[in-house]
């Protein structure tokens, strides 16, 4: 609450910056602001960030480091009575609790002692930042003020410092990945500490249930990786089989053959599919399509499960059309009306030049298009969920239950589950081989891509 | 058909260096006033291959030619000049129902080429447009390799059965448009990596490589440097003898070097053809002398 209040103040203090940074500009320039390096508001601009960044910085790091600071000094009598780190650790979070009055019970004198000396350190700590700050604010307004100039060049510092944040941005976004992959590296390679590696990578059996007590009975638990990515791919093949030719078909209709109305219409209409929930989807799946499968192969004497491969992934197929469909119009009319010129004044008909111009030369887009599509449909979890089952089965019969990655990793840590056994970790593992082979097929498909734009353009 | 004077005055024209309007001296005798619109000159000629008749063309509302009578006769130039938007490159994209790709275009009156009406439901556009090709204003070669953009024609016209046939058809191609000795050695390489002047020739290369009889020019050097404009112009030249070119253009030079007849659009009329010296040198239309001296344009 009160950092909250101090960040408004800072913002205020900047806008405040602002105003006078310009005025200070206007003052120097004789009110000829033709004689300035720099529009006046870049002057204003100068003199803000001056007052807000260094403050603000010093505020972040100050927030950053202060509780721990403030911890060791408030401990540092118990600490030097010769207490383990193990033991201190104990110490600091029971006198957070205490701190925060989240406990009940009668604390131990020392404690108490350290509680008392914490808030009073925190208050002191909370004074001094406020003071800190607002000079450091105060006094970067002064130095910016002082050195507007005529002939100051301040629109390149803001520009700079426009740049800085920028590229923060995008580091934030970079660091966030990094970050995300590390972790689940790391509770991989714990996972990998208790299951070999080879297991998990060649196993042809997927049963994570270990057992909890030692005398239970059964479930010793097999981690083979191989049923749940076959089934995967079983799944997003089938969807890429229903999606990838529907959508490029009604992608071509819509670019090349459809009146400018119609195509006002459909288009939408068509994306409206991808903005369908995808647990909607899902019980479509389940409670439609999949018994429908069940009942019409049963007319014919197949024997289809009522958890179809082929029931999810035609569902899933359907939901990425409008992926497909609606970047590979846009690439479609992309390509210049200049080749379909071309292509019509030699005298080819309109499916010939969509064919052998349009299409080639809208490829790589359309590559794009389908990746998408298939990424999607490889991370998709809740159709697969609701319609594809449960059962880990190795087969390529599409007519059987199979079940995914996604879906594995939801099952694994849904509800209360330990995070050291093997059967926890493996959802770290999955996910860090799902990662790898997105990442992998993304490549591939960026060089191809890359490989067809340096032959054509 | 051409006539002696049109031979004598290519001859003129071979011996006299490729000046602009130099070539053509002497004033002209001015008769129509500007406010006539009604085409004066010969837009008619005997043998014609393409003969338009009162065609009119409207742009939804927009009427954009006014009953435009024009011939075009064997083996022989015609340019098309005028300020912008007067209506010579829709005329010019009637003659092979280009203006079929423009939704709101509507054509009427009667074209005929070699005595059929082009626009009547008899006629399939996809053999109209193989035997009148057209070359537009900003090269357009496809993404697809020199052999290929050159081949792409004969492929889809069925013109070569065997891989040799092509092979002949691409090399005689892209001799006659003087492009070989430049790609003979890359032919499997983009056609979209050759300079500007290369790439029209290219287009031009894969134009005749169907054997039209009339090949169409929407400003084909407006995007192209001097010396690529004088090589396509000698090949317009060379072309002549096998093709009915027409050719529109905002180079009054242009048209004075390459073309043995002239027509003069403007606002959607044709003001005035007929025999390129005769237009440039003795125009009949004050418009037409408006415009080659410069007044407008």
């Amino acid at each position: 609450m009160q950092s909250t209040t101090l960040i408004v103040v800072l913002l205020a203090l900047s806008a405040a910056g602002f105003y006078m940074g310009r005025r200070k500009a206007f003052q120097v320039s004789g009110n000829d602001i033709r004689t300035l390096n720099s529009l006046p508001s870049y002057y204003g601009y100068y003199t803000a960030m001056w007052c807000g960044i260094p403050a603000l910085i010093v505020f972040s790091l100050w927030s950053m480091l202060d509780g721990r600071a403030i911890m060791a000094m408030a401990t540092s009598s118990i600490a030097d009575s010769g207490v383990s780190a193990q033991e201190m650790s104990l110490v600091y979070s029971e006198v957070l609790r205490f701190v925060s009055g989240s406990t009940i019970g009668e604390p131990q004198p020392h404690i108490v002692e350290a509680v008392a000396r914490y808030r009073e350190l925190q208050d002191t700590s909370n004074a001094a930042l406020i003071v800190i700050v607002l000079s450091i604010a105060i006094a970067g307004t002064a130095f910016a003020l002082g050195k507007i100039r005529r002939d100051q060049r301040v629109r390149n510092s803001v520009e700079a410092g426009v740049m800085v944040f920028l590229i923060a941005c995008s580091t934030i976004a970079i660091f966030t990945t990094i970050g995300i992959v590390l972790s689940v590296l790391f509770e991989s390679i714990r996972f990998f500490q208790k299951v070999s590696f080879t297991d998990f990578i060649f196993g042809l059996e997927w049963s994570p249930q270990t057992a909890i007590r030692s005398d239970q009975v059964g479930s010793t638990g097999a981690f083979g990786a191989i049923p749940l990515f076959a089934g995967t791919l079983l799944i997003s093949f089938i969807a890429m089989v229903v999606a990838a030719p529907i959508g490029l078909m009604s992608a071509i209709y819509l670019a090349e053959y459809a009146s400018a109305r119609l195509r006002s219409y459909a288009k939408p209409l068509l994306e409206i599919l991808a903005g369908i929930p995808t647990v909607v989807y899902g019980f479509f799946a389940a409670l439609v399509v999949a018994p429908f499968f069940r009942n019409t192969g049963g007319l014919i004497g197949l024997d289809v499960s009522s958890e179809s491969a082929l029931a999810a992934g035609l569902v899933m197929g359907i939901m990425v059309i409008p992926f497909i469909s609606s970047l590979s119009d846009d690439v479609i009319t992309a390509v210049p009306q200049a080749l379909r010129d071309g292509a019509l004044g030699l005298g080819a008909t309109q499916s010939e030049t969509i064919r052998r111009v349009v299409i080639p030369a809208a490829l790589p887009g359309i590559v794009g298009g389908m990746l998408l599509a298939v990424s999607r449909a490889i991370g998709e979890t809740m159709i697969v969920v609701m319609a594809a089952g449960l059962s880990a089965n190795l087969t390529a019969n599409p007519l059987e239950a199979v079940t995914t990655v996604t879906v594995q990793i939801v099952t694994l840590l849904v509800g209360d589950q330990e995070f050291d056994s093997a059967k926890t970790l493996a959802a770290f593992a999955l996910g860090l081989m799902l990662f790898l082979s997105t990442l992998v097929l993304n490549v591939i498909a960026l060089h191809v891509v890359r490989k067809y734009r340096e032959q054509y353009e | 058909m051409v006539t002696a004077e049109e031979l004598a005055y290519g001859m003129e024209r071979e011996s006299v260096a490729k000046g602009p309007l130099e070539i053509f001296e002497g004033g002209g005798q001015v008769v129509t006033d500007r406010d006539d619109r009604q085409t004066v000159g010969e837009p008619f000629v005997d043998n014609p291959r393409v003969s338009a008749r009162n065609v009119n063309v409207y742009y939804d509302e927009k009427h954009a030619i006014h009953d435009v009578s024009l011939d075009l006769g064997e083996n022989e130039v015609l340019a098309m000049i005028g300020p912008s938007g007067c209506g010579k490159s829709t005329f010019l994209r009637c003659l092979n129902r280009m203006n079929d790709t423009v939704a709101s275009c509507r054509v009427t009156g009667k074209i005929n080429f070699d005595g059929e009406d082009i626009n009547s439901p008899k006629i399939d556009v996809v053999p109209l447009r193989a035997q009148v090709g057209m070359v537009f204003q900003k090269p357009n070669p496809f993404p697809k390799s020199i052999y290929e953009n050159i081949a792409f024609g004969a492929r889809i016209h069925g013109l070569a059965r065997h891989r040799y046939e092509l092979d002949e058809i691409v090399e005689g191609s892209l001799q006659r448009a003087g492009l070989w000795d430049e790609v003979k050695d890359r032919l499997e390489q983009p056609g979209t990596g050759l300079s500007g002047g290369q790439q029209q020739r290219l287009c031009i290369a894969r134009t005749i490589a169907v054997s039209p009889e009339v090949i169409l020019m929407d400003e084909p050097c407006s995007a192209l440097d001097p010396i690529a404009t004088a090589k396509i112009e000698e090949l317009i030249d060379e072309l002549r003898k096998q093709f009915t070119i027409a050719i529109v253009t905002h180079s009054m030079q242009q048209a004075a070097r390459v073309s043995q007849r002239t027509a003069y659009f403007h606002l959607g009329d044709l003001i005035e053809a007929g025999d390129t010296k005769t237009v440039f040198t003795t125009p009949r239309h004050r418009l037409t002398e408006d415009y080659i001296t410069g007044r407008f344009g």
